[in-house]
């Protein structure tokens, strides 16, 4: 018996296939080279005709992939498993940040595109990474029939990595934000800056240390602004620039001395 | 037996009740979630691009005050935003929204299929669209007549338009696979209600029409991106190669599902069954219109000398056999309403009235594009386009407003007020009709499609014109207002609409019941009041 997913793919060949058909005797096609994948035209017409029949091919393969597996056959899924019960065909699935984010990461690479090399491949480092993360998660929601299971077995196969790789950039960005404050101050601006930040967070935590009560919320929302802060200050900062810096042994540099000794 | 069992509380349902509401509405995956957020970013669209026509049209009336948008550049782009967001950020978000939320239980399904790509697909597109008009606000848009535009935000507006096009796309192959691949047992293609029908014929339209519409931006936002454009990146030609896409045929195939829309509401609002073969009639029909709307090779940019595509027999067929297919539509329709009379009350209910308004709307427009089709009239460079797209659009914008009385309870679980409902629908139907029949006659006495400050000081010693350049004006302010009255009846639905009823209409569908039904039949719901007789 042929399963739904053969039917669907199956149909979608013969819909490219005609398409293909279609476009080449269309646009200068004549006996039989359109049906026999002979067919080359105007280098456009040539390029729909063959990206056509090349989605042909990749459906026909879907659709045997699909029947070799017996896709969304309950009778064979049954028989396979041993059991008689088998979850609805279409599992309700939960609340996902991964296709906002994945949005987000296409728009950014989209944005990136036209402005800025960098934040193309920004772009392009977020799509992969949450296409990796998203591709885990449909994995594992399939792992067994147990939900529970299932995401505790993500968490133990992604928490290794994420945590190190997300803390690791985390870090990163916060000092290099760091940095670049310090870089745009003053040097008596910058010790004061260092100063009163390293006061401000180690006052922040003294007095977290001090309220084992408090809630995470509230925990969450104070480090929220504080790296937000960092951040926007960050990039100000990089936008503003560095100081002027002063290097020993130039010409310029040597003057600068003199004058402020002067 | 093997048996089909309820799926285990999902673990995610846990941590879903501690999320603030910012955190549900932004990481949900259910098609009412989705649907809804299609729906109300479309009508936001809605109001803005009306707001944006009735600007254009102000300065059509009078041409002096062009300076609204400082030049005639900012003019056309803001002519050629009004285009692109009425069709691509208003009618079509809507519709695949109402899609969203009506085609999973009409055919039986307990959820959209791939909903995590559904909501990626909402996501994309609410970004492109962001993007698109953000560059046609820095001056960007589809380039204008004297090259005056910013380069950088022209090529934001292309990739802005390919965001749009990839978010409809991938929310198109969801509905798509769900209704080919989700139904219910009994559920076949012949039996699935005509609104899903339609969705899923214009659905596979809309992939096959749109990924070329995506190629013409690719070519223009390549070549514009080299040092200087050679051709297809000149900023005075990109709107030329994506126009194909707002008039004929392309044009029909946007507001095809409106006949599904009325073909689902007739029948209950009359308390008929449908004939066997008038339904099988229904369903060849509209999947014929939907056809003779495949526009992607109806591009007259890319015209050989000497063969235009708009005088080949193709399309010249395609716009004479819109009206036969069109006023048969209305005959089945007209058929049904017949059969159903006797059970009329006095006052119909307003999704009926409103489904037959835009399937008049819809002959209008397809009459309008014959007539642009006869080659002696010359009116295809005419205002007969803008009257062809302003009837069409309007036909779709008055067939979701009834689907929007119609399935609202279902979509919001609140009733909205159906008198304010009719009649933000007659004030569209009206302009649309006013400005459309305004505009197809300035085409015959030869006024442009695009107009430009200068032509308008030219005619405007034509009396005639002006005053049909000022029909065409209340048109525009008659759509506006059923625009703001939309909005507000959606608001009034939201803070005050009383909870709907499972079945206020008595319905012949899957949608409107939560039980197990055996389909046998294209009107389930009554094959069972037909078996208990109540």
């Amino acid at each position: 018996m042929l399963s739904t997913g053969f039917k669907f793919w199956f149909g979608l060949c013969l819909l490219m296939v005609v398409s293909a058909v279609f476009a080449g005797y269309t646009t200068g096609g004549t006996e039989t080279g359109p049906i026999s994948l002979g067919w080359k035209g105007g280098v456009g017409n040539h390029v729909v005709y063959t990206l056509l029949m090349i989605g042909a091919g990749s459906m026909a393969v879907m659709g045997i992939v699909s029947q070799a597996f017996r896709d969304s056959d309950l009778e064979a899924a049954s028989e396979l498993l041993g059991i008689e019960d088998l979850p609805q065909a279409q599992n309700e699935v939960g609340n996902s940040w991964w296709p906002v984010f994945a949005a987000l990461g296409l728009s950014i690479l989209a944005v990136g595109l036209v402005v800025n090399s960098a934040v193309f491949i920004i772009g392009i480092i977020i799509v992969l990474v949450i296409g990796f993360e998203w591709t885990i998660t449909n994995w594992s929601e399939k792992a067994t029939a147990d939900p529970r299971l299932n995401s505790e077995l993500r968490e133990r196969l992604m928490r290794p990595i994420e945590i190190p790789i997300i803390g690791t950039l985390g870090i990163g960005v916060v000092v290099l934000a760091v940095s670049r404050i310090l870089l745009s101050s003053s040097v008596t601006g910058a010790v004061w800056v260092a100063t009163i930040v390293g006061i401000v967070i180690f006052g922040t935590a003294f007095f977290i240390s001090k309220r084992p009560s408090i809630s995470r919320g509230v925990i969450q929302s104070i480090l929220f602004l504080g790296i937000s802060g960092i951040l926007i200050a960050g990039v100000i900062s990089a936008v503003v620039g560095e100081r002027d810096f002063h290097h020993k042994g130039s010409h310029h540099a040597d003057k600068s001395h003199v004058d402020e000794k002067e | 037996m093997t048996t089909t069992d309820i799926a285990p509380d999902s673990v995610a349902v846990t941590s879903e009740q501690n999320q603030t509401f910012v955190e549900r509405l932004v990481t949900n995956t259910s098609n009412s979630s989705i649907g809804k957020s299609w729906i109300f970013s479309g009508c936001i669209y809605f109001l803005l691009s009306t707001v944006l026509g009735f600007l254009l049209d102000i300065v059509r009336f009078d041409s002096d005050s062009y300076l609204i948008f400082s030049n005639v550049d900012k003019f056309f782009q803001f002519w050629s935003l009004h285009r692109t967001s009425i069709v691509l950020l208003a009618v079509v978000p809507m519709i695949i929204g109402l899609a969203m939320c009506v085609v999973p239980p009409q055919i039986g399904a307990n959820s959209i299929i791939f909903p995590r790509a559904a909501a990626f697909g909402f996501w994309v597109w609410f970004l492109g669209s962001g993007i698109t008009v953000f560059g046609f606000l820095a001056d960007g848009g589809f380039g204008s007549p004297e090259l005056d535009s910013q380069r950088e935000a022209v090529a934001l507006t292309l990739v802005g338009l390919l965001l749009v096009i990839a978010g409809i796309c991938v929310s198109v192959i969801c509905l798509l696979t769900t209704i080919i691949s989700g139904r219910c047992m009994g559920m076949n293609l012949r039996r699935i209600p005509v609104f899903s029908w339609t969705i899923m014929v214009s659905g596979t339209l809309w992939i096959l029409t749109l990924p070329v519409l995506a190629a013409n931006s690719i070519i223009a936002y390549v070549d514009l991106r080299g040092r200087s454009a050679i051709y297809f990146g000149s900023e005075d030609v990109i709107w030329d190669q994506i126009s194909w896409v707002f008039t004929h045929p392309q044009i029909y195939v946007f507001v095809l599902p409106l006949i599904g829309i009325a073909y689902d509401i007739v029948p209950v609002a009359v308390k008929v069954r449908q004939k066997l073969y008038n339904h099988d009639l229904v369903l060849i029909f509209s999947s014929l219109f939907g056809i003779i709307g495949f526009g992607a090779y109806a591009q007259p940019f890319f015209d050989t000398p000497g063969t235009p595509v708009r005088e080949e027999a193709l399309y010249v067929l395609t716009a004479f056999l819109a009206v036969p297919l069109a006023l048969l539509l209305f005959g089945g329709l007209f058929e049904t309403l017949r059969m159903g009379s006797k059970n009329l009350t006095r006052h119909p209910p307003a999704p009926l009235i409103l489904s037959l308004l835009s399937i008049f709307l819809l002959i209008s427009g397809a009459v309008v594009g014959a007539l642009r089709a006869i080659e002696p009239f010359e009116l295809l460079s005419t205002s007969s386009n803008t009257a062809q797209m302003k009837l069409t659009i309007g036909a779709g914008l008055v067939a979701i407003i009834a689907a929007m009385l119609w399935w609202g309870g279902l979509i919001v679980g609140k009733t909205a007020k159906q008198g304010f409902g009719l009649i933000s629908g007659i004030l569209i139907t009206a302009g649309s009709l006013l400005s459309g029949l305004a505009d197809s006659v300035n085409g015959f006495l030869g006024l442009d499609d695009f107009t430009t400050v200068g032509f308008l000081q030219e005619v405007s010693a034509e009396q005639i014109v002006k005053i049909l350049i000022a029909f065409s004006f209340i048109g525009s302010v008659l759509i506006l207002g059923g625009a703001v009255a939309l909005i507000l009846v959606e608001l009034l639905r939201f803070k005050n609409g009383p909870v709907s009823e499972l079945d206020p209409w008595e319905g012949h569908t899957l949608e409107w019941t939560d039980e197990i039904v055996m389909v046998e039949s294209e009107r389930p719901l009554l094959d069972e009041v037909g078996k208990t007789g109540t």
